[in-house]
């Protein structure tokens, strides 16, 4: 029998074959429970055992059965999302868990139940906002959540479960976080296009199966001679869920490497851990809720402090972006957003006020969640590295 | 005196554009030809004709630059650079003090910041045909006139009308049905302009409006959109004697300063052997 691939191609592997893992383990017995976003608490789903499956759009996949649901002026990924699922891609799932991303978000978790109707479904209503209710409210959320899994499972979430289920998944974000220290030096030790197909992975299998996979990727890639060439330009890639390498592909295909990322298949979800509270909701709570830096939230606690000084507000929001910038040496920013994306759309604006109060060049990118409608953006990419050079 | 001579070619959507010029800086060649069907196969075409205006032959060039939609696919081309910086260079030339740029070509519309000669910013429209050349071609046919009348017969109204929307189908029926309720062409054609003038102005505002503007593309050669634009951005347009250029020769002054600053480092300038071939868009090789 042939080796087992491992780090970079096994990684590939799992991107282009993505259930693979996740049907083996059902048929072992396992829960294989899909997920939408980076908002549904994955350390509950371990701490049961449960296989957290996140469910991806799909850019090379037209959207012919979606439309009838989701009219075409919506989010062009949830659309594709509902389209596989319309389509049978997600049959195999035992469950799904939402959140309230957005309202298109929403209103898909509802859609999703009428139509693909898979058997176990949950809805967490996460909050938008930072206010104390706030937390009181996602933290009794997650209590329901519970509840729903332990239903679902017939087994209960004991407190040392769930401690050990934060443990690993910290471990995880530790290992993702080593991952970008490579991507610190000049060239980067690992590209963009092959980080994308590294955190889809992750979050295509088990949390500890993901960290024995990170594990090889970073002493791989630490020991590597075929990495990036060095390049112009070094950017930083922030915006809406990017799940396919087209777009880091015709960016890299430039003069310019993508060496770090605000995004949810990129460092979004990795960069901070949970604390490892007495009880673990309250850790699960605040760093879903508060430590997550998506547009999906608004941080008003900040913005209640600052609201009669524009550029101050921006400060508090956005100066982590200006930290990357500077510890990943980046040269420029591209921020991209899917079409209607309303969620990233309002906050476009201040990132790009807030990067050009500090000196930071950067792009706006919109696009139709199709590979090629990416094309006529090369114009635009080249420009701005012609700009930045 | 040795002379070293430059090209730069511009494969637009719809005209592809070429100038070849010395290291004086004088256009010693232009060619403008529609780039029609055939598309990217014409640029071997119309470099020859260039190479024969100005009594050259291809290996009389030190350096050719391409841009434009088209520009990675000439076998011939030493570099590719995009439209967006060939065009803010090409502009300066002709004015040193623009400080916006608007052009208008086949199928898009780009605004351009400028200081001091150097692209800072840019804005460019998306990939609908509204506000474009290609808008004009449509409206021209549906109104059974040449679109190089246009801007003439809009220049002759008294009262534009409005024209709600760009969207090139739907600004269709719309002069169909101010025709049929006796709207003058001239007033119908002016308000088609100023709805794509205000489209335009629209775009290029988080630019920043400041003098010098510079309108390039064929679109500037329309004197209606002109005039709509300058009443939109409140501010003169200056136009230059030959629109189409700017790119072509933004492409052949920025593969001078390549050479230069290569020279300048003590480089020799590799160019390799250079084929008069077609473009291989459609086969590759």
């Amino acid at each position: 029998m042939a080796e087992p691939s491992k780090g970079l191609l096994r990684a590939q592997e799992i991107y282009q074959d993505r259930s693979r893992r996740a049907l083996e383990l059902q048929k072992q017995g396992k829960k294989v429970v899909g997920y939408l976003c980076i908002y549904p608490v994955l350390e509950m789903m371990t701490a049961l055992d449960i296989v957290p499956y996140r469910i991806f759009g799909d850019m090379r996949e037209p959207i012919t059965k979606a439309d009838s649901y989701i009219p075409a002026v919506n989010c062009p990924f949830l659309r594709s999302c509902l389209d596989l699922g319309l389509k049978e891609k997600y049959s195999f799932l035992d469950g799904i868990v939402t959140t309230h991303i957005c309202d298109v978000g929403s209103s898909l978790s509802g859609i999703w139940n009428y139509t693909v109707r898979t058997p176990f479904s949950f809805h967490i209503d996460t909050p938008h906002t930072l206010h104390e209710t706030s937390l009181e409210q996602e933290r009794g959320l997650l209590e329901d959540y519970q509840k729903a899994l332990e239903d679902l499972t017939g087994q209960k979430m004991t407190k040392e479960r769930l401690q050990e289920a934060v443990r690993v998944h910290n471990e995880q974000r530790a290992l993702v976080r080593e991952l970008y220290e490579l991507k610190k030096q000049d060239p980067p030790l690992i590209s963009g296009v092959e980080t994308i197909r590294v955190i889809k992975a992750i979050q295509s299998i088990p949390v500890d199966e993901g960290n024995k996979l990170l594990r090889e990727v970073i002493d791989e890639v630490k020991e590597r001679n075929d990495g990036p060439q060095k390049k112009s330009a070094r950017l930083l890639v922030w915006g809406s869920i990017l799940d396919d390498t087209a777009l880091p592909e015709m960016i890299e295909g430039l003069d310019a490497n993508v060496v770090m990322d605000d995004t949810c298949v990129g460092s979004r979800a990795y960069f901070g851990d949970v604390e490892l509270t007495n009880d673990p909701l309250d850790g699960l709570s605040h760093h879903y809720l508060v430590d997550i830096k998506c547009p999906r939230t608004f941080r008003t606690r900040d913005y209640t402090d600052v609201r009669k000084d524009y550029m101050t507000d921006l400060a508090v929001r956005f100066s982590y972006l200006r930290d990357y910038v500077r510890d990943w040496k980046a040269d420029g920013v591209i921020m991209e957003s899917v079409r209607y994306c309303d969620t990233h759309g309002y906050d476009v604006p201040g990132v790009r006020d807030y990067l050009d109060s500090v000196g930071i060049p950067s792009i706006y990118l919109e696009h139709d969640y199709t590979e090629g409608a990416l094309a006529p953006l090369r114009t635009r990419v080249q420009g701005f590295l012609e700009i930045i050079e | 005196m040795v002379r070293i001579y430059f090209a730069g070619i511009d494969l637009g959507s719809t005209m592809t554009k070429i100038v070849i010029i010395n290291d004086d800086e004088q256009i010693l060649a232009y060619v403008v030809h529609h780039t029609g069907a055939e598309h990217r196969h014409l640029a071997n075409r119309v470099m020859e004709e260039g190479l024969a205006e100005a009594s050259l032959s291809i290996d009389d060039i030190s350096f050719v630059m391409a841009t434009g939609y088209g520009r990675i696919n000439v076998p011939f081309a030493d570099r590719q650079i995009t439209e967006l910086s060939c065009h803010a260079r090409g502009v300066a030339s002709f004015f040193p003090n623009v400080r916006l740029a608007i052009d208008i070509g086949g199928q898009d519309a780009k605004g351009l910041k400028i200081r001091d000669g150097k692209l800072l910013d840019f804005v460019m429209s998306d990939k609908c045909a509204a506000g474009t050349g290609r808008f004009l071609e449509v409206i021209a046919a549906a109104l059974g006139i040449e679109v190089e009348d246009l801007g003439g017969i809009s220049l002759r109204s008294k009262q534009k009308v409005s024209v709600s929307s760009t969207c090139t189908v739907f600004a269709q029926q719309e002069v169909v049905n101010h025709l049929s309720a006796g709207v003058p062409l001239e007033d119908v054609v002016a308000g088609l302009h100023d709805a794509m003038a205000s489209r335009t102005a629209r775009m290029v505002q988080r630019l920043k409006v400041e003098p010098d503007v510079v309108f390039t593309g064929g679109v500037a050669k329309n004197a209606g959109v002109v005039k709509a634009l300058e009443e939109n951005l409140r501010c003169p347009v200056l136009v230059p004697e030959e629109p189409l250029l700017s790119g072509a020769l933004g492409a052949a002054l920025l593969g001078k300063e390549h050479v230069l600053k290569a020279l300048a480092r003590g480089e020799t300038i590799q160019t390799g052997e250079r084929r008069l071939d077609r473009a291989t868009f459609f086969e590759k090789e």
